[in-house]
C-alpha cells in the first residue's frame, strides 16, 4: 500500500481580534495538531459536529487556507511552502467537491464554461480534446450530453452536483475532497451521488477524505473513519471497527443519537447534555468532558494521547483516559 | 394523450439554456409600468439625440419675439422674458441633461465599481483601507459646497460641474460593491476557481464582476437621475451648465418672471424634468425586481 | 366533541403564481388530527409538506401563493375565511408554529426574555411581572441552567440547540393545541436533535398537545411520531399509523424512500438503493400517476390516470393502482 496524502499534526489557528486597537487577543484553534494517512484510491471519513474544524480542514489541505503549523505531504512532498505557482500545478491532482450544489457553481456561467474552465486554466488539449474531454465528463457523472448550454439554476439539487464532480474530474485528479458531498440533497438523490462517488473511485482510483455529520452515510463510503471533536481527531480506525466497537465516548452518543427507522426500535440512548463547546474557549482537559457521561477527575486536567488500543495490523486509535 | 406529452417536452425545451439574463429580460417584458417608464425615457433618449443631430432645439437661443409672449401656433409654449422660444430650449435642454446624466453616471459606476470590486476583494488589506478612507473623507465634505470650491477652483471650466458630481457619486456604488465582493469572494465558486487555480485576475473579472453587473446597472440608473436633479439645482444657482441651455437655466430665469406673473418656463422645464425622473425612477425599480438574482432563481 | 376532530383537512388545494405559470404546491389533500396526537408529514424537497403546514396558520406567503380550495377545520371552524387579525390571535394560543432555522426565527435585537414576555401578554392578560415569571418557569422547565440571567441574553449568545428550545418553550407557553414543527432539526447536530426531539415529547405530554411534524427525515417519524402522511408533488400518496408504515410500506415510493435512506447497516453494500431519476418539475405533471417515470411497478393505466387515495385495508390508504 501506498501513501498518496500524510498530514502530520496539522494547525489551522485563527486569530481573534478584539478591543480599540484590533489587537490579537487569542486564537480560535480550528484545527489543533491533526494527523492521519490516505491511501492510493482509498476514502478517509471525517464525521463531526458543526464547529468541530473538519471543513477547515479539508480546505487547509488544498491550501485553500494557510496552514498555521504541520507539514502536509502529498506524494511525498510536502506542500505547505509550495509557491503559488508550484501549488497551482499540483491543485491537478488535488480537487474539492463542495456542500451547496446552489452556490458553488457559478450562476452566470454555462455548463460547458464551468467544465471547461479546469482545462483552459491548465492549458489541456486542443479545442477539440477539450471538447470531447467535456462530453466524455458528462457520460462518467450520468448527466445528458444536451445540458453543455444550459445554466446551473434550471437543474435540482443532485444534477448540480453532478455537475461540481464533472468539474472536479476533468483534471484527472488523484485526490479530492468532499465537503459534506450529500447533506444538502433530499434522501432519494442522496444514494445516487454517493453511488456515483463509490464507482468514480472504482474507475478511476481517487482518493477522498470525505467529510460529513452523518455517520450512515460515512459507514457506506469510506474505508477509515476519523471522528473529530474540537479541532482534535479523537477516534480513528477502519470502519468495521469504529461502527462495531466505538470506543471513545463521543463516538459511541453519535451513533446512538442517530434517529432509526424503525418504530419497533425504541431508542436507547444517552441525550448527550449541552451542545459542543466551543473552539473559542475550549475546556481544560479532554474537551468532551463536559458533555462525556464517563468524565472522571483526570479527564478535567489532563488533555489525553491519541493511542492505539486495537493490534499493529488493526489499528484503532482513541484519545480517552478510559483505555 | 401523446399530444399532451410533446406540448409538455416543447415547453421544457422552450426554457433550456436560459442565461440570468434572459430571464430577467422576460420578467421585465410582463412589468407593464416599467415597460411604459422605458418608451418614456426612450422618447427623451430620442429628443435628446436629435438635438445633437441638429433636427429640432437648433433655434434655442434666437429671438423670435420682442420679451414675454403666451402660448401661439409658433411657440407651443410661448418664449421667454428675452423672447426665447421656450420649447426648443426645454427640447435642448434634454440633450444637455442626457449629456451630464450619461457622463456622470458612466464615469461613477465605472470608478465606483473597479475601486468597490478592488476594496472589496482585499478587504481589510491596505487597498481596503485606501479607498475606505478616500471615500470617507469624501463624502463628509457638504456636496454644494464642494461644487462651488471646485467650480472656484476650475474657474471657467465647463466640466466643473461634472468633476464634482464624478467624484462625489462614485462612493455610493463603491460602498455597495464593496459589500457585495465581499459575500461573494466567499461563496463556494469562488473556492471552487481558486482550487483549479484559477489566478486572481481571471477571478474577479470571470467570477465576481459579472455577478456584480445587475447592481452596476442599477446603480448607474440611479445616478443618472441624480446627475439630472443636481445639474438642475446646479445651474439654477448658477453652478452649473456654462454653455447651452439646460432645466435648470430656466428655472433661473423663471425665477424672474414668475413674479410677473409668467408661468410658461417654469412649468416647461419642471415638466420635462419631473417626466423624466418619474419614468427613469420607474424603470429603474422595474430593472431592480428583474435583475435581482434572489428572484430570479 | 368526542367525535369531532381536532384538525380537519379537506380537498386543500394551494396555488402559487410563478413566472412561468401557475403551480399547484398542495393538489387536493385531506386529513385529520386527533387530541394529542403526533402526525408525522414526510416527504422530499417540493412535495409540498412545508406548504401544507404554513396553511394550517394561514402563513402562506400572498401572494404568490394562495388557498384556492378546500376547507381546514379547527375544531368545526373554518380557518381559512379568518381574517388576518382574527388569525393573529389564533395562532399561538390555538395553534402555533415552530421553524426550521432557530437563527433567524428569533429577532437578533430584542433579548429572549423580551420576545418570550410578548408573546405571552399578546394573548392572556398577564402583567409584565407575571409574564416574566413564566417565562422564566418555562426556561426552568426545558432545563436552562441560570434562567433569571439568561432571560437577558440576546439569541446570538445562545447556541443552535438552546435556540431552538427556546422557541419550542415560546410556541407551547400559552398551551395551544396544536404545535406544527416544520423540520425542527434539520438544521441540527445529531446530538442536539436527540434533545430537541425528546424535548418537544416531553412538552406534548405535560400540556397534551398534538404535534404536526413535518419532516424529510423518517428517522424522527419513526421515533416520534402515531401517524405518517407520505407526500409526492403536492398529493398524499400513503397514509397509515407508523408502525404499519415501516413494516409494510405499500406505496412504491414510501417503499423506496425507505430503502434509500442511507443507515447504518451490519455490512457495507456494494450499491445502495436508490430511487432513480428526479422528482418531476410541478410546472410539466405528468398525466397520470405523478410517481409513475420514476416507479419500478409502473404500467401504461398508470401512465393515463392518476391513483386516487383509497383505503385498501383498514391500516392503510394508498394512491397506487399496483400497491405492494
Amino acid at each position: 500500500m501506498q501513501n498518496l496524502l500524510e498530514v502530520k499534526n496539522l494547525k489551522k489557528y485563527f486569530p481573534v481580534k478584539s478591543g480599540f486597537l484590533r489587537r490579537v487577543r487569542h486564537h480560535l484553534k480550528a484545527v489543533d495538531g491533526v494527523s492521519f494517512v490516505i491511501q492510493k484510491a482509498k476514502t478517509l471519513g471525517l464525521v463531526g459536529e458543526s464547529g468541530c474544524g473538519k471543513t477547515s480542514l479539508g480546505r487547509t489541505i488544498l491550501r485553500l487556507m494557510e496552514a498555521t503549523a504541520g507539514e502536509i505531504l502529498f506524494e511525498g512532498i510536502n506542500i505547505v511552502h509550495l509557491s503559488r505557482k508550484h501549488m497551482n500545478k499540483k491543485r491537478r491532482d488535488m480537487q474539492i467537491i463542495f456542500q451547496d450544489p446552489y452556490g458553488s457553481l457559478n450562476p452566470r456561467m454555462t455548463i460547458c464554461e464551468i467544465i471547461r474552465e479546469p482545462l483552459d486554466t491548465h492549458n489541456i488539449g486542443s479545442k477539440e480534446e477539450k471538447s470531447k474531454r467535456i462530453l466524455d465528463l458528462l457520460d462518467v457523472v450520468h448527466l445528458r450530453r444536451n445540458v453543455l448550454n444550459r445554466y446551473p439554476h434550471e437543474f435540482s439539487g443532485g444534477q448540480r452536483q453532478r455537475i461540481g464532480i464533472a468539474r472536479a474530474l476533468a483534471l484527472h485528479p488523484k485526490f479530492i475532497v468532499a465537503d459534506e458531498p450529500v447533506s444538502a440533497l433530499d434522501v432519494s438523490v442522496q444514494s445516487q451521488v454517493l453511488n456515483l462517488i463509490s464507482e468514480l473511485q472504482k474507475k478511476f482510483g481517487i482518493s477522498f477524505l470525505f467529510i460529513s455529520h452523518d455517520l450512515a452515510v460515512v459507514q457506506h463510503i469510506s474505508h477509515d473513519v476519523a471522528v473529530m471533536y474540537l479541532g482534535k481527531i479523537v477516534e480513528k480506525t477502519s470502519t468495521e471497527n469504529l461502527y462495531k466497537n466505538p470506543k471513545h465516548p463521543y463516538t459511541q452518543s453519535l451513533l446512538l443519537a442517530i434517529p432509526v427507522a424503525d418504530p419497533k426500535q425504541k431508542p436507547q440512548r444517552i441525550i448527550l447534555e449541552g451542545d459542543a463547546p466551543s473552539s473559542w474557549a475550549p475546556p481544560p482537559g479532554c474537551p468532551f468532558h463536559p458533555r462525556c457521561p464517563e468524565a472522571k477527575e483526570i479527564c478535567r486536567e489532563v488533555i489525553p494521547e491519541l493511542k492505539n488500543v486495537g493490534t499493529a495490523e488493526n489499528e484503532h486509535w482513541v484519545s480517552c483516559h478510559l483505555y | 394523450m401523446n399530444e399532451v406529452i410533446q406540448n409538455s417536452t416543447n415547453k421544457q425545451t422552450h426554457t433550456y439554456g436560459e442565461s440570468l439574463w434572459s430571464k430577467a429580460l422576460r420578467k421585465l417584458r410582463k412589468d407593464t409600468i416599467g415597460i411604459v417608464a422605458f418608451f418614456v425615457v426612450l422618447i427623451y433618449l430620442g429628443i435628446a439625440v436629435g438635438v445633437c443631430l441638429g433636427f429640432f432645439g437648433s433655434s434655442w437661443d434666437r429671438f423670435v419675439t420682442d420679451g414675454y409672449s403666451g402660448m401661439s401656433r409658433q411657440h407651443i409654449f410661448g418664449t421667454n422674458l428675452n423672447g426665447q422660444d421656450i420649447f426648443e430650449r426645454a427640447l435642448y435642454g434634454t440633450k444637455t441633461a442626457f449629456q451630464i446624466g450619461f457622463i456622470v453616471a458612466i464615469v461613477a459606476t465605472f470608478l465606483g465599481g473597479i475601486l468597490g470590486a478592488v476594496a472589496g476583494f482585499f478587504s481589510g488589506k491596505i487597498p481596503d483601507v485606501l479607498i475606505t478612507w478616500f471615500y470617507g473623507v469624501i463624502d463628509s465634505i457638504p456636496f454644494y459646497l464642494f461644487v462651488a470650491a471646485l467650480a472656484v477652483a476650475l474657474a471657467d471650466n465647463p466640466y466643473a460641474m461634472h468633476i464634482a458630481m464624478i467624484s462625489t457619486f462614485w462612493t455610493s456604488t463603491c460602498r455597495i460593491i464593496r459589500g457585495e465582493v465581499i459575500k461573494i469572494k466567499h461563496l463556494e465558486y469562488i473556492e471552487a476557481a481558486r482550487a483549479i487555480g484559477v489566478s486572481y485576475t481571471k477571478i474577479i473579472f470571470k467570477h465576481i464582476i459579472p455577478n456584480t453587473i445587475h447592481i452596476l446597472l442599477v446603480q448607474s440608473t440611479i445616478l443618472f437621475v441624480t446627475a439630472i436633479k443636481s445639474e438642475v439645482i446646479l445651474s439654477f444657482l448658477n453652478l452649473g451648465v456654462k454653455e447651452g441651455v439646460s432645466w435648470g437655466l430656466m428655472l433661473a430665469e423663471a425665477a424672474q418672471e414668475v413674479p410677473a406673473g409668467n408661468f410658461n418656463n417654469f412649468i416647461a422645464a419642471s415638466g420635462f424634468m419631473l417626466i423624466l425622473v418619474l419614468a427613469f425612477n420607474t424603470f429603474s425599480d422595474a430593472l431592480q425586481d428583474a435583475l435581482d438574482p434572489k428572484k430570479v432563481s | 366533541m368526542n367525535n369531532q376532530k381536532l384538525l380537519e383537512v379537506q380537498d386543500l388545494v394551494i396555488e402559487f403564481t410563478t413566472d412561468k405559470g401557475k403551480v399547484r404546491a398542495v393538489d387536493g389533500i385531506s386529513f385529520s388530527l386527533n387530541n394529542s396526537e403526533t402526525l408525522g408529514i414526510v416527504g422530499e424537497s417540493g412535495c409540498g409538506k412545508t406548504v401544507t403546514a404554513l396553511s394550517l396558520l394561514k402563513l402562506i406567503p400572498s401572494p404568490p401563493g394562495k388557498i384556492i380550495q378546500g376547507h381546514i377545520l379547527y375544531q368545526g371552524k373554518d380557518i381559512v375565511s379568518k381574517s388576518e387579525s382574527a388569525m393573529r390571535h389564533f395562532r399561538g394560543k390555538e395553534i402555533s408554529m415552530i421553524f426550521q432555522e432557530p437563527m433567524t426565527s428569533l429577532n437578533p435585537v430584542f433579548t429572549i426574555g423580551n420576545q418570550m414576555i410578548d408573546v405571552i401578554r399578546q394573548h392572556t392578560h398577564a402583567s409584565k411581572k407575571e409574564a416574566k415569571e413564566r417565562a422564566i418557569k418555562m426556561l426552568e422547565r426545558i432545563r436552562i441552567p441560570n434562567p433569571e440571567r439568561r432571560i437577558d441574553e440576546y439569541p446570538h449568545q445562545m447556541s443552535g440547540g438552546m435556540r431552538q428550545r427556546i422557541m419550542i418553550a415560546m410556541a407551547l407557553s400559552c398551551n395551544p393545541k396544536i404545535l406544527v414543527a416544520d423540520e425542527p432539526t434539520t438544521a441540527l447536530d445529531v446530538t442536539v436533535q436527540a434533545q430537541v426531539m425528546a424535548q418537544i415529547s416531553e412538552l406534548q405530554k405535560k400540556f397534551n398537545t398534538a404535534v404536526i411534524l413535518v419532516t424529510h427525515d423518517l428517522g424522527v417519524i419513526a421515533e416520534t411520531c402515531t401517524n405518517v402522511l407520505v407526500m409526492y408533488c403536492g398529493k398524499i400518496v400513503e397514509r397509515a399509523d407508523v408502525s404499519t408504515l415501516f413494516e409494510s410500506p405499500r406505496h412504491p415510493y414510501t417503499r423506496g424512500l425507505l430503502t434509500s435512506i442511507p443507515r447504518i447497516r451490519e455490512k457495507k453494500l456494494e450499491k445502495l438503493p436508490t430511487i432513480e431519476g428526479t422528482v418531476p418539475d410541478l410546472l410539466h405533471l405528468p398525466v397520470g400517476c405523478r410517481y409513475a417515470d420514476r416507479c419500478e411497478r409502473v404500467r401504461d393505466h398508470c401512465r393515463l390516470e392518476e391513483p386516487p387515495l383509497e383505503k385498501k385495508d383498514d391500516k392503510t390508504e394508498v394512491a397506487c393502482f399496483y400497491p405492494y
